[in-house]
């Protein structure tokens, strides 16, 4: 256990280091990349794709998701 | 690609999501709205490719949308969404591979675009810091990369990331820890 605080105290150490030109500080990548996440838009030119993909599927019973949906 | 770059911040949150106006569309515009995000940043950072991770995200709802009817709720709707965005870009990848074809989409494009509140220095960051991690992941081998993508969801258990995975839970664990230490190398070289 001491090991491995040990590693992830020189890992969030090399992070903070190499993050300093940014002026943020993340305690570990899970962190960093949940920062990305956060900041990263899904373009809305995917829902309106999606919305014209569905329109062109033959009709499906109305029941089955909705049912699913609303448990 | 630039529009993926360059789009208006605004334009994600003003206007109306066009799934609503399809019958039965309420439901499904909420689970889009609300699981959309973690798919399509998993495709953009696991395949470093913006129009790609546009491409899986909509046959990954596509498919959602027409077998919602067949999950069995043995996972959570997150997990199933997952596993369908991981084979779907697999596949992707694997069809690359028996291609020869190489990347080759400029540096821009691993631009995030910036949140709404932003300012411009803030954007600015935001986008250095974009470039420097999917560089960084894209020095990671494709298991470490997926490891710390899904750990990195916070609606994620490790039992279900090892699941995802098809290992052990302590495996995951194990991997976790030498995919992090990786990735605090290669991220400290992109400075």
């Amino acid at each position: 256990m001491k090991q491995e605080s040990k590693h992830r105290s020189q890992e969030q150490h090399q992070l903070s280091h190499s993050q300093r030109s940014t002026a943020r500080e993340f305690a570990s990548a899970e962190e960093l990349l949940r920062h990305d996440a956060a900041q990263t838009q899904v373009p809305p030119v995917i829902a309106e794709r999606l919305t014209q993909s569905i329109a062109k599927l033959p009709q499906q019973p109305r029941s089955w998701w909705q049912r699913w949906l609303k448990r | 690609m630039d529009s993926c770059v360059n789009e208006p911040a605004t334009a994600a949150t003003a206007a109306p999501n066009p799934l609503r106006s399809l019958p039965d569309g309420a439901e499904f515009a909420a689970l889009y709205e609300e699981h959309s995000k973690a798919v399509y940043y998993l495709a953009l950072r696991f395949l470093a490719d913006p129009q790609k991770a546009e491409d899986v995200t909509h046959d990954v709802f596509l498919k959602v949308y027409r077998k919602l009817g067949e999950f069995r709720g043995e996972s959570s709707l997150r997990t199933w969404l997952y596993r369908i965005t991981i084979n779907h870009c697999q596949n992707l990848k694997q069809s690359w591979s028996n291609r020869n074809i190489v990347t080759t989409a400029d540096d821009t494009v691993w631009n995030t675009t910036a949140a709404p509140a932003e300012s411009p220095l803030r954007a600015l960051e935001t986008k250095e810091l974009g470039e420097r991690i999917q560089k960084t992941l894209e020095a990671l081998t494709e298991e470490y990369r997926l490891l710390l993508l899904l750990v990195a969801d916070e609606e994620l258990s490790y039992d279900e990331v090892a699941a995802l995975t098809e290992q052990t839970a302590d495996a995951v664990r194990g991997k976790l820890h030498r995919a992090r230490k990786a990735f605090a190398v290669h991220f400290a070289k992109t400075a």
